[in-house]
């Protein structure tokens, strides 16, 4: 909870911070072992992420991409040898983040036509799974081709049972705090194939 | 507000009692707060949101996000500009809301609800962005803008901005020469004084202090000490609404109104 007290001394947690020698949360997390794990909140962009995007403004020179980040991110026509138009969807890697929050996106590459989930960036690791083993399973399950952008933008496309892969999502968004969940999507993605 | 006296019998001089044996109008002790009750994220498509039913008072309130700030003379390079909408649905219940919108009182609220918040966002982390935060009253029945202060920052921990605190507001009032608090519609009107305030619990700091009336320097210690436990109370009814969305969650979000 913001303003709850972590720690009796001093030291640099994200999402934490120090007040008189003491260390307290600034969001809504849960604290084990010296980490502190936001439930909510917004992406923020690094270095190296692999991201699902729309373009929303095509430049001169490149493309204004919404990458779910209180920043637009800014696509160079350098960097790519396709051309886009408004609302496409892209996976792209961010390349730098710089001290104004100016986002510069790499390695793009078109999306096939599909469905965007939206979800918040926080729950993301939980639906790749450790070892992508929760979005193995959703892809085995339903035949459908997932894009788990680190940006909380999820690209389902494929012929598989699309409808089915975003319900599971869902689900994993609304518990990805809670224990056990592979098994339960597992058992929910068995359930619903019959 | 000064009604004209009709509702609450007449004049100062054949007021009704607001006060009688320790019991207030509507039944309450002097340190008792009307019933409060808050649910977490009741909104689909806000980045926060809550809902506050405190007494007869019914408030939403959204948040939105961090996000790029818009019109661009309003941004700071520096950090996240907090704007806040404080506004009364015309159904809200005081006889001169026939039409909302802002008015002189709203913008008040607007301001003073924003500089509280100002004081416990994290706002570094974003600069060249803002965050929204709207609060609509549905139904008014006296400390409203406490209420408001209250889900908002409920809002606000749901959207999971980065804040110092989780802070909330409470009034007190002096009624019949007693400190009373939270005061209801009928007190805030005819009482002697009101005095809204808003504390981080943390710290114990006040970030909102308004005052109608006179009060003594005992009187006014006498209020804050009452504002400082009930506020103490405010904060687990918050902690709870948060972890309840945690506890049972839904995939749906809606509101829920009580029975």
């Amino acid at each position: 909870m913001p303003g709850e007290l972590l720690l009796d001394r001093p030291e640099r947690i994200s999402y934490a911070f120090v007040d008189n020698g003491k260390t307290y949360s600034t969001v809504v997390g849960l604290y084990h072992e010296g980490k502190l794990v936001p439930l909510e909140g917004p992406y923020e962009p690094l270095p190296e992420d692999y991201i699902v995007g729309i373009v929303n403004e095509v430049k001169f020179s490149g493309y204004s991409v919404d990458i779910n980040a209180p920043f637009p991110a800014y696509l160079s026509s350098r960097e790519i040898r396709e051309r886009y138009a408004m609302s496409d969807t892209i996976l792209a890697k961010i390349a730098l983040v710089d001290e104004v929050r100016s986002i510069e996106l790499v390695d793009a590459k078109k999306l096939p036509a599909g469905r965007l989930v939206k979800v918040s960036s926080v729950k993301i690791p939980r639906i790749i799974g450790k070892k992508n083993s929760m979005i193995d399973m959703i892809k085995a399950a339903t035949t459908c081709d997932i894009f788990a952008g680190r940006n909380g933008y999820v690209w389902i496309t494929g012929s598989g049972n699309a409808t089915l892969a975003e319900k599971a999502i869902r689900m994993i968004e609304a518990q990805a705090h809670t224990k056990g969940l592979t098994d339960r999507v597992s058992v929910y993605l068995k359930e619903a194939k019959q | 507000m000064q009604l004209n006296g009709d509702i609450m019998g007449g004049s100062a001089a054949n007021k009704m009692p607001l006060l009688v044996g320790g019991k207030r109008v509507d039944g309450r002790g002097v340190e008792d707060l009307r019933n409060i009750k808050i649910v977490a994220r009741v909104l689909n498509d806000a980045d926060g949101s809550a809902y506050i039913e405190w007494g007869k008072n019914k408030i939403l309130a959204g948040v939105y996000g961090p996000s790029e700030c818009i019109p661009r003379h309003d941004q700071s390079l520096y950090r996240a500009v907090v704007k806040c909408r404080y506004s009364m649905a015309p159904f809200s219940g005081m006889e001169e809301h026939g039409r909302s919108g802002p008015n002189r009182r709203s913008k008040e609220l607007s301001k003073v609800i924003k500089e509280a918040f100002e004081n416990v966002i994290v706002s570094e982390n974003f600069p060249k962005t803002q965050i929204e935060v709207y609060l609509e009253v549905l139904q008014s029945d006296g400390g409203t803008r406490c209420a408001a202060v209250t889900a908002a920052a409920v809002a606000l921990a749901d959207a999971g901005i980065p804040m110092k605190d989780m802070i909330n507001a409470v009034a007190v009032c002096k009624i019949d020469g007693e400190m009373a608090v939270d005061p209801g519609k009928e007190e805030d009107n005819f009482g002697e004084s009101d005095m809204p305030i808003a504390f981080s619990p943390r710290t114990g700091e006040v970030l909102l202090f308004q005052m109608d009336g006179l009060l003594t320097k005992d009187e006014l210690e006498r209020g804050f000490s009452l504002a400082r436990s009930a506020s103490d109370k405010i904060r687990q009814l918050q902690v709870d609404a948060i972890k309840k969305v945690y506890d049972e969650p839904r995939e749906e979000r809606f509101l829920v109104i009580s029975k």
